[in-house]
């Protein structure tokens, strides 16, 4: 990785990782409380306050995980990549300071409104109005300054990393600024004002989150591997099938219903494509990675990223599976969905963005990572926990499932099924907050410089070979 | 690829998705109007009084939506309508004065579609709400406490105050967000004929 100092996002982008960081632990925790609270229901008696509300938690946590662990992050990351697409250093790193302040203050805001206040029952909008402005402001600050990593002429760099940032880019303030006008603006009747918060929903996933994580994916992948990828022309078309079927994903989560019916077919028949598309981008990781296993072994930062990418390909599968025609009515409504959720957030974007930010932050802080057994921890228990979870709200959802569609089970006996699963995904969901507290205790050793030794590239420490050696090779 | 030819393709894509679901969305079911019921003269779905409109909003902020849809499904491939949750499909019509529009994506509990109908005594959803318990004992729904308040027990018993098992000198009286909620829930009725949606 080539080192230009860009003192002007640096900040900026730290600000953004840190409380990423810091968001992340906060929102899985009141993820694992709220969880608790379903498995032994009389928690809720004890601790009678508003805030302690499952109902809370889980919007809170959402909240917390999708813009202040995962938005927060990769736009973080991004600030760090960006300038290494075009050679273009950023100018005024103020104001991209300042954006960065305010996307953590809109943040905090959110959180606290919705635990005090409640959320607004919207989906993926819990947040009040005022939050979503300071977003949109921050996202239009940081989001300008990224656009210098798009450069001036696009005949050299890599190609698929600016596209998925343009996207990126793009669909998030399209999306937010006319869901707010449409919701909470009075202008839609109610019967519309379904149509755009899935129209918002599917926008912020698929058109938001997994454009930027695929940024990062196509920019560190080759870079790390020292190859190109295999097909650019399927890397296009890939990329042309993401801006076209992506916004169209959300409405296949409904099942009959308010919303049109050739809406939900367009969606059942986007989220097949979608499968295709993300096989496709599968195959492209698949080259990179051929015959690189025991680099992907060694470096922490490949070997997520790697994970991340495979992720990907494994989310949008699962996406294609829940809406085949004679699936989805089955699984509709049930925790099938949160598995989707579960792989696409934790096992995707949050593998990639820490593989980014172990590849990414000594580049931009002059800083190494430790030969830390922490490093070990932090990717066995990240991947293992986020798997356990899926499995097991997949399986839970099938159950679900097929109890909802019997009438002969009566629905109260319904959280009897999922409580065997729910207590092996608490247990889970402790591993991964085991796995980012340990992530978050070496960057904060390596950031405040309390290792003795570190080196800029993370290696996971191997018995068989004799450390000094290993640490002494990297640092050469 | 140039960049201009990406921009073009990046808009166009947006654009084009965000017309297709909103624009033609709000064509297709923005301009459905109430529909006026021949046998009771009234127009249906009714427009929910204010204390309902509030009730939306409490409902809203409980977080209810995490583990309660509201939407029944057709006959068709499930079994919502043999459950007793509605009878008819829901349809973009009854959402037409839901503001905010709230739909649910999760079914932990029932849908409550038509809870109004189910369940109409105000009583028995006060109960619920203060304790799910005391009406069925291995509910797993969260009570709401915080919605109603404790008052001494004085030679007068409070006109609302409820019937529950509290220590003798104290009586529980519904707050303002309770009454709301209870008044969203009797709201939730839409167990009358449409044009697109007959009864079963």
């Amino acid at each position: 990785m080539s080192r230009i100092t860009v003192p002007q996002g640096s900040s900026a982008a730290l600000v953004l990782i840190v409380s990423s960081l810091v968001w992340s632990l906060l929102g899985t925790g009141l993820q694992l409380l709220a969880n608790a609270q379903l498995l032994i229901p009389l928690l809720d008696r004890l601790i009678a306050v508003p805030w302690f509300g499952y109902g809370r938690l889980v919007a809170a946590s959402q909240f917390l995980l999708s813009f202040g662990w995962l938005g927060s992050g990769l736009v973080g990351v991004l600030l760090i990549l960006a300038p290494r697409f075009s050679g273009i250093a950023f100018r005024y790193g103020r104001l991209l300071f300042g954006g960065a302040l305010l996307w953590q203050l809109a943040i905090l805001g959110g959180f606290t409104q919705i635990m005090l206040e409640g959320p607004s029952g919207l989906l993926g909008l819990p947040q009040p109005r005022f939050v979503s402005v300071l977003l949109l402001v921050s996202f239009l600050i940081l989001g300008t300054g990224l656009t210098r990593g798009l450069g001036r002429s696009w005949k050299s760099g890599p190609l698929l990393p600016r596209l998925y940032l343009l996207l990126g880019l793009l669909a998030f303030p399209l999306a937010l600024g006319s869901a707010e006008i449409l919701l909470r603006g009075s202008s839609a009747p109610g019967s519309v004002q379904i149509l755009v918060q899935i129209l918002w929903h599917s926008f912020s996933q698929h058109l938001w989150l997994a454009p930027l994580g695929l940024v990062l994916v196509f920019q560190l992948l080759p870079t790390l591997t020292g190859r190109a990828v295999s097909s650019l022309n399927l890397g296009l078309l890939a990329w042309v099938a993401t801006c076209l079927l992506g916004g169209w994903l959300g409405t296949v989560r409904a099942s009959d219903g308010p919303i049109p019916s050739w809406m939900q077919s367009a969606g059942v028949v986007s989220a097949i494509l979608m499968g295709v598309v993300a096989l496709g981008n599968g195959l492209l990781v698949q080259n990179l990675n051929e015959g690189r296993w025991e680099e992907i072994r060694r470096n922490v930062a490949l070997r997520f990223i790697s994970v991340g990418a495979w992720s990907y390909a494994s989310a949008y599968a699962l996406l294609a599976f829940l809406s085949l025609p004679w699936i989805r009515p089955v699984m509709a409504f049930t925790v099938a969905w949160s598995a989707f959720f579960e792989i696409f957030h934790f096992l995707f974007l949050g593998s990639v963005l820490a593989g980014a930010i172990y590849a990414l932050l000594p580049v931009s802080r002059e800083m190494g990572w430790p030969n830390s057994s922490a490093l070990t921890w932090h990717f066995w228990c990240s991947v293992l926990g986020a798997t356990m979870t899926a499995s097991c709200l997949l399986l839970a959802g099938s159950f679900q499932g097929l109890a909802l569609n019997d009438p002969g089970v009566p629905i109260s006996t319904l959280a009897s099924y999922l409580r065997p699963f729910l207590f092996v995904v608490i247990f889970s969901q402790a591993a991964w907050l085991v796995g980012q507290i340990a992530f978050s205790a070496v960057l904060f050793s390596s950031l405040l410089r309390l290792f003795p030794s570190a080196a800029p590239m993370a290696v996971f420490r191997n018995p068989t070979v004799v450390r000094p050696a290993s640490v002494g090779h990297l640092h050469g | 690829m140039k960049p201009v030819r990406a921009l073009a393709i990046v808009l166009g894509a947006l654009l084009l998705t965000w017309l297709a679901q909103v624009a033609v969305g709000f064509w297709q079911v923005g301009r459905l109007e109430p529909v006026l019921n021949q046998e009771n003269n009234l127009t249906e779905p009714p427009v929910p009084s204010g204390l309902a409109h509030t009730g939306a909003r409490v409902f809203a902020a409980e977080g209810c939506l995490e583990c309660h849809s509201l939407s029944v499904r057709g006959p068709a491939g499930s079994a919502d309508l043999t459950r007793g949750w509605g009878q008819r499909r829901s349809v973009a019509r009854d959402y037409l004065f839901r503001e905010p529009a709230l739909v649910g994506f999760a079914r932990i509990g029932p849908d409550l579609s038509n809870i109004g109908a189910r369940m109409p005594e105000t009583e028995k959803l006060l109960q619920h709400l203060y304790d799910p318990r005391l009406l069925k004992k291995h509910s797993t729904c969260p009570s709401h406490p915080w919605l109603f308040l404790k008052r001494p027990a004085g030679p007068k018993t409070e006109p609302d105050a409820m019937k529950v098992s509290e220590s003798g000198w104290q009586q529980v009286v519904p707050g303002y967000q309770a009454k709301a909620l209870v008044s969203y829930l009797q709201s939730l009725n839409a167990n009358y004929p449409l044009p697109e949606a007959p009864l079963k």
